[in-house]
């Protein structure tokens, strides 16, 4: 077996080496420990020994060339009768040893590549990132991460994101089973349930819920429909009347006692169908700006509120909607204008497109549907009409159909009348609700 | 400790040069075996008429020599004889203060402090004492370019058996220094440039900053600044920008690097969630990386948002005022990483 003799490094920056003199001549003996070969490196002269003896069998590398450190400059065998072949020994061992010319800079590239392809893997692998202490606050209350939406820089999920899901899942009611809606409560008393017309939130009865709360005895209790706020959203076609009235009904059977049942637009379609359905858990029914039926121009405006939601901006949409909504009173004055949009946009911020979509094919579907039942309706019931009101204008005719109804029609007043005429409705609501 | 009655009185807003020579004065009044050694710091060979007196690089400790005759010492020019000979002053019971001109040259005498002062009082099995003070400037801010600007305070604060402190302030700066000279071990006290002149309240008479400890210096709860040195007036100043948009901010002075109070280090992350360290030094192996990494050791479960290093660049410090000023961490570099955060 053939030993070899190489180049060595012989320093940090030393890269090649010369070959000065081969003190044996090719067949001589060598002896292990003994000088084999004599190089030179920039700084220096090294006698190369041998490490192990034998024969010089071969030289490559002849006195004066120059070569990379790891080069093999010749071999030695055991004696000359060895078989050794010179071309395969050189090919074995440079690649064994090495080179140190070509080594590093392979080496260079393909960790280059390894951390180029570890950067693309690290933003495409999975959900929004979540801060440690977001990570620790979900762990301790055991809430899923995967359900709370991120609002830190880059849509990371932060420590105030966690809390906020856990103050809105504080909130949620679950109406039936794996069905929780948003229930916001203020004051405490006779339990008032309160439903906001299409595509707005609670906030739209803002002044009613002050006006019952600074009243005293009133338990005011908003109720966000499905897809509404942070009620849950089933993935349907439709979200009927009906399943409104019957998630609204689940709601008031948890609370132990008939409620006050208070509904605008929409709102009033599912109150009126949850008093159809269960007159026995309402103790008197508000209905404002109620309809039966749904007029051409309401359907329109549904349509458009649909499509302006999906395309354009809250602020937008609140632009779009006021002159559906409110009077010219309103619209003629800058600063009321101003403060109704205002409003608007706040109770608009919590019902996203697909919710109006579905709330908007259940309107379609229950108008009509009770045109001949309102003379059944049992419980003591106030209408608030608007002498104004472009989307539901029929309100008034509504009240007379109801047997016993009160009806109050306020002159000059929009759609959105629990906003424009504030004062006016929440007066006639709670006269009603102390009457009853 | 001190043998003195006079205890803290009324305070006066004085510039931290002058807090500094208070403690130096205190300090050798209270105790004879209290010295001061340095370049210059007596005024240059104790010339008989005694007028132009340098008070070392910094005029410092001008003055002095007139008070204390017999604990004032200037010293050759000779960085490696100045800390060598404390070494030796310190263990056989004296009580000496030496001004390093400036950290940057502490390459010149680094083996008194690394392998002499750190080391004697573990070696010696608690026995010996090195009641040794070295003050050196540091910092950047006065175009004194590469070799005289630099913060190299992370390296003594990585020698165990040494301890490190940097005042933010005048009044801090007496109180330190002086818990530094009556301190049984080794102490490195920086002197940054950017507080050198600038004035704080300062009480007068003997009182003691306990090495050791961080304080808070403003109270928030959006963010937490951590500074040391001239880095906690631009994080206060940081916090005075960002609460005008209602953003707030609590501010950390670390006072003493090493040892580190990691207590008060991680009390104010579990508050705020987001902490923003601000050294002056360069990024690499430094205060701003141990304070990082500490948070994430230690603070983990308490991080609602990554921790943010701001410091100066990984180069030389440059000369020209337009560049040093790029160099070094500022209010507004402060301000641009608490908005990357919230």
């Amino acid at each position: 077996m053939a030993t070899v003799i190489a180049m060595p490094k012989l320093g940090m920056t030393m890269k090649e080496g010369s070959v000065v003199e081969w003190p044996l001549a090719v067949g001589e003996v060598v002896e292990k420990g003994r000088a084999v070969v004599l190089i030179e490196s920039e700084k220096t002269q090294v006698e190369i020994e041998a490490t192990d003896s034998g024969v010089l069998r071969h030289i490559y590398v002849e006195a004066g060339e120059m070569v990379p450190c790891g080069s093999v400059l010749g071999a030695i065998t055991a004696s000359m009768d060895e078989p050794f072949d010179a071309q395969a020994f050189r090919l074995e061992n440079e690649r064994l040893m090495g080179p140190a010319t070509t080594a590093p800079s392979a080496h260079k590239h393909a960790s280059r590549e390894t951390v180029v392809a570890s950067q693309d893997a690290a933003p495409r692998s999975g959900a929004a990132p979540v801060t440690p202490a977001a990570r620790a606050l979900a762990r301790s209350l055991g809430i899923e991460l995967d359900k709370v939406s991120g609002t830190g820089p880059g849509g990371r999920v932060t420590r105030e994101d966690i809390e906020a899901f856990v103050s809105r899942r504080e909130r949620l009611v679950e109406v039936s089973p794996g069905l929780n809606l948003e229930v916001l409560r203020q004051g405490s008393g006779v339990p008032v349930l309160l439903l906001p017309g299409f595509g707005v939130g609670v906030a739209s009865f803002a002044p009613q819920i002050q006006a019952l709360t600074a009243a005293g005895g009133f338990a005011t209790i908003g109720l966000h429909a499905r897809g509404i706020g942070a009620s849950d959203a089933p993935q349907q076609d439709i979200y009927e009347v009906a399943a409104g009235a019957e998630d609204a009904a689940a709601l008031a059977a948890t609370l132990g006692e008939p409620v006050h049942l208070v509904g605008a637009s929409l709102g009033a379609a599912v109150a009126l169908e949850m008093a159809l359905r269960y007159p026995t858990r309402v103790r008197s029914l508000t209905l404002i700006t109620p309809f039966v039926d749904a007029t051409p121009r309401l359907r329109a405006v549904a349509d458009a509120w649909r499509a302006v939601a999906r395309d354009a901006s809250v602020d937008t949409l609140s632009r779009a909607l006021l002159p559906w909504l409110f009077s010219q009173g309103v619209l003629g004055d800058d600063k009321l204008r101003e403060r109704m949009q205002r409003g608007l946009s706040a109770a608009l911020a919590v019902a996203p497109a697909d919710a109006l979509d579905r709330w908007a094919a259940g309107i379609a579907a229950w108008s009509g549907s009770r045109s001949a039942d309102l003379a059944d309706l049992s419980v003591a019931t106030l209408v608030i009409a608007a002498g104004a009101d472009l989307l539901t204008p029929r309100g008034e005719a509504l009240g007379s159909a109801i047997a016993g109804a009160t009806v109050c029609v306020l002159d000059s007043v929009g759609h959105a009348a629990a906003s424009e005429a504030a004062d006016a409705v929440s007066k006639a609501l709670l006269d009603h609700l102390r009457a009853h | 400790m001190s043998g003195q009655s006079n205890q803290p009185r009324e305070p006066r807003e004085i510039p931290t040069a002058f807090a500094i020579a208070e403690a130096l004065r205190i300090a050798m009044a209270s105790d004879p075996n209290v010295i001061l050694m340095g370049e210059d710091v007596a005024g240059g060979g104790r010339r008989p008429e005694g007028t132009d007196e340098m008070g070392g690089i910094m005029s410092v400790t001008r003055g002095l020599i007139s008070e204390f005759p017999n604990q004032v010492l200037d010293t050759p020019i000779s960085e490696m004889g100045i800390l060598g000979t404390a070494v030796g002053a310190a263990v056989t019971g004296l009580r000496p203060v030496v001004e390093l001109m400036f950290m940057d040259f502490i390459g010149t005498c680094l083996d008194p402090l690394l392998n002499q002062a750190s080391k004697f009082r573990y070696m010696f099995g608690g026995k010996a004492r090195i009641p040794l003070t070295v003050r050196t400037v540091t910092g950047a801010g006065m175009q004194a370019a590469a070799q005289h600007s630099q913060s190299l305070y992370w390296m003594t604060a990585g020698i165990p058996g040494l301890k490190t402190v940097i005042p933010s302030n005048a009044a801090d700066a007496k109180g330190l220094l002086l818990a530094a000279i009556r301190c049984d071990d080794p102490v490195v006290f920086c002197e940054p440039k950017g507080i050198l002149f600038l004035s704080t309240d300062v009480p007068e008479g003997d009182y003691e900053v306990p090495i050791g400890k961080a304080k808070i210096v403003r109270v928030g709860s959006d963010v937490s600044l951590v500074g040391m040195g001239a880095t906690v007036g631009m994080a206060l100043q940081a916090a005075e920008e960002l609460a005008r948009d209602g953003i707030s901010a609590e501010v950390l002075d670390l006072r003493s690097l090493a040892p580190l109070d990691e207590d008060a280090i991680l009390t104010t992350l579990a508050k705020t969630g987001r902490l923003i360290v601000v050294d002056e030094a360069t990024p690499r192996c430094g205060i701003a990386s141990d304070v990082a990494a500490l948070c994430v050791d230690k603070g983990f479960d308490f991080l609602n948002g990554p921790v943010r290093r701001v410091t100066a660049a990984m180069c030389p410090v440059p000369f020209t005022r337009v560049l040093e000023e790029a160099y070094m961490p500022s209010t507004a570099r402060i301000v641009e990483a608490v908005r990357s955060l919230i």
